[in-house]
């Protein structure tokens, strides 16, 4: 909304025009959201906390003319004043897009309230000509209860992407099937609890990982892309209000630790919901930095994956670090000074040249640079421990495994070889560390373990690299889960954040790799998947062979399983492993110049003998689902997480096991407490 | 030489002999040029190929604890001519003007990972000269080779990304597909071979 600076008369004319229809300054924003501010409607509740949570209060006030301005705003909560200076700072040219220059946030930086209940919020902010407005929200402080046992330790295992389709499919190629029956569970399944989640982000059905992680571990809806903050009206990403994460909240007030294990960059939005507050889960930049500089707030004692680009200074070849990923908070705009004034954050600063591996490592963090210095450190002394194991994203376990097996063989050049990593650890072996480096922490910890690629390699649709990648996945369920058994103060949750793809298991193939090779040469279309897809009792039970290193000894078996995709883009399918290349030096067939272009416009795909998938989705990759997720829990107060859950409930069950002990969900035997 | 018309503006000429899959799903558009020709093409700089240089040899490998180690013979290649062999990066969201070529077919699903990507340290940002900034290379399947002038060194790209290894393309390395060629290889992807 663009308005001119006005002539004397023209403003008179406004004014009196203003008058008479009554133009008042707005609020236009209103943080935490709530669905009063939003509709008026008092239910249901958006924003929930814990009693003491922390979280910032932030509103977007515009004048009724560019000539006029904010002089000062103030919040309540229940009517009550809340006692605290309020930091104005006007746009200019800070906001989105379409936000008066002249437009003003306020905020007041991490308040937290006690009393349990629903609180209406309000904001009474004053035009520079003295009219004032006043707009309400609300928000929920629920309640801790008296409860039985107390958990000591909380392990959260997230398969990025993991539906119930994907566990299927991973029992089918781990465990086999006999008549219909299991021969060998998942550790996963065998979890007594299990309950469906329901996915949805702050701003749509359809999350991404970023709040599918935050509602986990904050108790609140967030918008795809944003992290640990609501959103708001500046372009600045790191200046969002925000809410205490469940590893700030309990190491501030019971002084655990924080472990963070993913085959993901470690910048990922996963891994970084738990400890980092920013409206951009690109900004890597500043991610990592957090992680280091707020390991205070946070209590940062285990990092653990890839992303090693991040942590290199900008002069040394391969880092990623830049200003346009980074941050710095004004030391003289109250706006963000209060962030560190009042969170006791780090200001930050824009430091693409800061060697942040040695500032981890100054700061007592063991280093391992791969498998081989991972198991060399003396892992009973070792206080904090850093890993940085891949460039970005680690190679997948189907890879790794690859890897592994043709090392043995002494036959090198393949991917991971050159990918430069060769030596990469795989999650169970980096859970295993995380848990000894933790279990020494006299008040506990919070542990984060992310399969990450589940969800990469379905987007992928590469069946067998997400098939393989859920079984290292359950490796290390299986480890949290021996750990939880002999610790019996220990919560595990194994969750998603959401479903990607659509997976669905639509049957096993009628015939045998060989000959599915061979119908391939001969030429795809429906032909091909008429011969090979077989469904109801022809698919049987696909037999996948399990090697001792616990993964199979190829996943082009006879008979394989099939897997299709409801969220899938245009693709070729062959139903055999996506090819594992030749090196470049070994490949007869080049194409060279020139390559064929075209304005910008539909894509044109290559075919070799595979039959066109049309998709659902526009572009190239599958995408997230809104279905629902399952969820198992084991340990003391597993029984907690059963039922059709939201997401954001989780948060409230971790916190309560945590801090007042384990209760029965209301319902569940009639009684509300043990 | 043949000169193809592409969206009417005339195309950039094509200067060396081809085996790509997409010329030979334009077959008809190939007579065509056969027809207008008096003899076969011959390249025009056929005396010299730029010197080949692997994705492979770019860093130390494996790569030691810390950042990469540049090898000498990419350090002396920097701002020569030089022939790289890869793949072209399957992106989600394809970027006009330019293109990533890695060692390793990579696909890149942006909206979802945007940059905990599963490109290799050996990704080269291929780049199309300055007036072909608004086209899009198709994906091309399979090992492609490019000659081109490389440029070694930190640059912060337009989305943001930091680049290590540019490849500068020429104008001619580029070839704009016909409406003809286009509906032929959208159609003959329904087809066996």
């Amino acid at each position: 909304m663009k308005l001119s600076v006005l002539s004397p008369l023209s403003a008179l004319t406004l004014l009196t025009f203003a008058m008479t229809t009554q133009a008042a300054p707005t609020v236009t924003r209103l943080s935490p959201p709530s669905e009063l501010f939003s509709s008026g409607q008092a239910a249901p509740i958006i924003a929930r906390f814990l009693p003491g949570q922390r979280f910032d209060l932030q509103a977007t006030l515009r004048p009724d003319d560019a000539a006029k301005s904010i002089s000062s705003a103030r919040f309540a909560i229940d009517g009550k004043a809340v006692n605290a200076n309020v930091a104005l700072k006007v746009c200019e040219t800070a906001c989105l897009k379409g936000v008066p220059a002249n437009a003003t946030l306020a905020s007041v930086r991490a308040v937290s309230v006690d009393k349990p209940g629903v609180h209406q919020l309000s904001v009474t902010a004053t035009q520079s000509d003295g009219q004032t407005v006043t707009a309400h929200g609300n928000f929920e402080i629920v309640p801790l209860v008296p409860g039985g046992q107390k958990v000591k330790n909380i392990i959260i295992l997230l398969g990025d992407g993991m539906g119930a389709a994907q566990r299927t499919a991973a029992r089918i190629v781990a465990g086999g099937y006999a008549q219909g029956k299991v021969i060998a569970p998942l550790a996963m399944d065998t979890f007594p609890v299990t309950g469906l989640v329901k996915t949805a982000s702050l701003n749509s059905v359809i999350t991404d990982s970023a709040p599918g992680m935050t509602a986990y571990v904050s108790g609140n809806k967030n918008n795809n892309n944003e992290e640990g903050v609501f959103p708001d009206d500046t372009t600045d990403p790191f200046d969002n209000p925000r809410i205490e994460y469940l590893s700030e909240y309990l190491h501030r007030t019971q002084g655990k630790a924080l472990g963070l294990v993913t085959t993901a960059d470690v910048f990922d939005a996963t891994p970084a919901g738990n400890a980092v507050h920013t409206s951009s889960r690109g900004a890597g930049t500043g991610i990592v930095d957090q992680f280091l500089d707020d390991r205070h707030l946070t209590g940062l004692t285990v990092l653990m994956g890839g992303g090693r680009k991040w942590f290199m200074p900008s002069t040394t070849p391969g880092s990623a670090r830049g200003d346009r990923t980074d941050y710095a908070f004004s030391a003289t705009d109250v706006h963000t000074a209060d962030i560190v004034k009042r969170w006791g954050a780090a200001a930050g600063a824009l430091d693409k040249d800061r060697d942040l591996l040695g500032d981890f490592q100054r700061a007592g963090f063991q280093y391992a640079s791969d498998k081989t210095s991972m198991d060399a450190i003396d892992i009973d002394k070792a206080e904090r421990l850093l890993g940085l194991f891949a460039h970005s994203n680690m190679n997948v376990a189907l890879d790794k495994i690859d890897g592994r097996r043709n090392k043995a063989r002494g036959v090198n050049g393949r991917v991971v070889d050159d990918y430069g990593f060769p030596d990469q650890p795989m999650l169970d072996e980096m859970t295993a560390k995380a848990l000894r480096v933790l279990d020494r922490q006299k008040k506990g910890f919070v542990l984060m373990v992310e399969g990450a690629s589940i969800d990469k390699q379905a987007h992928a649709m590469d069946t067998e690299r997400w098939m393989l990648d859920t079984l290292e996945f359950d490796r290390a369920v299986a480890l949290a889960q021996a750990y939880a058994a002999q610790h019996q103060d220990t919560l595990v949750i194994v969750t998603a954040d959401h479903e990607c793809a659509g997976v669905a298991l639509i049957g096993g193939s009628k015939v045998s790799d060989a000959r599915l090779q061979a119908l391939v040469r001969e030429g795809g279309g429906t032909a091909l998947r008429d011969a090979v897809v077989g469904v109801y009792e022809q698919a049987g039970f696909p037999k996948y062979r399990i090697a001792t290193d616990g993964y199979p000894d190829t996943v082009d078996i006879d008979n394989r399983l099939l897997v299709g995709y409801g969220a899938n883009a245009d693709r070729m399918e062959d139903f055999r492993t996506n090819e594992r290349p030749l090196q470049d030096s070994q490949q007869p067939f080049v194409k060279k110049e020139p390559l064929a272009a075209y304005p910008a416009g539909p894509m044109a795909r290559d075919a070799d003998g595979k039959y066109m998938v049309t998709g659902q989705v526009p572009g190239d990759s599958a995408v997230h689902t809104a279905t629902d997720i399952p969820l198992s829990a084991f340990g003391p107060g597993a029984y907690s997480f059963t039922g059709v859950i939201d997401n954001t409930d989780v948060f409230f069950k971790l916190a309560q096991a945590a801090t007042r002990g384990v209760v029965l969900p209301v319902g569940l035997m009639g009684t509300a407490r043990k | 030489m043949s000169i193809f018309r592409i969206w009417g503006r005339a195309a950039p000429r094509c200067l060396r002999l081809t085996a790509t899959l997409l010329c030979s799903a334009c077959f008809a558009a190939s007579a065509l040029a056969q027809v207008l020709q008096l003899a076969p093409v011959a390249p025009v700089a056929e005396a010299e190929e730029a010197p080949a240089l692997s994705l492979q040899d770019f860093f130390q490998k494996p790569v030691g604890p810390q950042g990469l180690l540049i090898s000498d013979r990419l350090r002396q290649a920097n701002g020569k001519v030089v022939r790289l062999t890869g793949y072209v990066v399957q992106q989600e969201i394809a970027t006009v003007g330019r293109f990533l070529l890695t060692p390793r077919p990579v696909l890149m699903s942006q909206h979802a990972d945007g940059e905990a990507d599963d490109l290799p340290p050996a990704t080269v940002f291929v780049r199309l000269s300055e007036d072909q900034q608004d086209w899009a290379v198709a994906q091309t399947r399979g090992l492609v080779e490019l000659t081109g002038t490389l440029e070694v060194g930190r640059q912060e790209e337009r989305d943001g990304r930091v680049s290590w290894f540019r490849l500068q393309l020429a104008p001619e390395a580029i070839r704009g597909m016909t409406r003809f060629e286009l509906t032929q290889y959208l159609h003959s992807l329904q087809h066996a071979h």
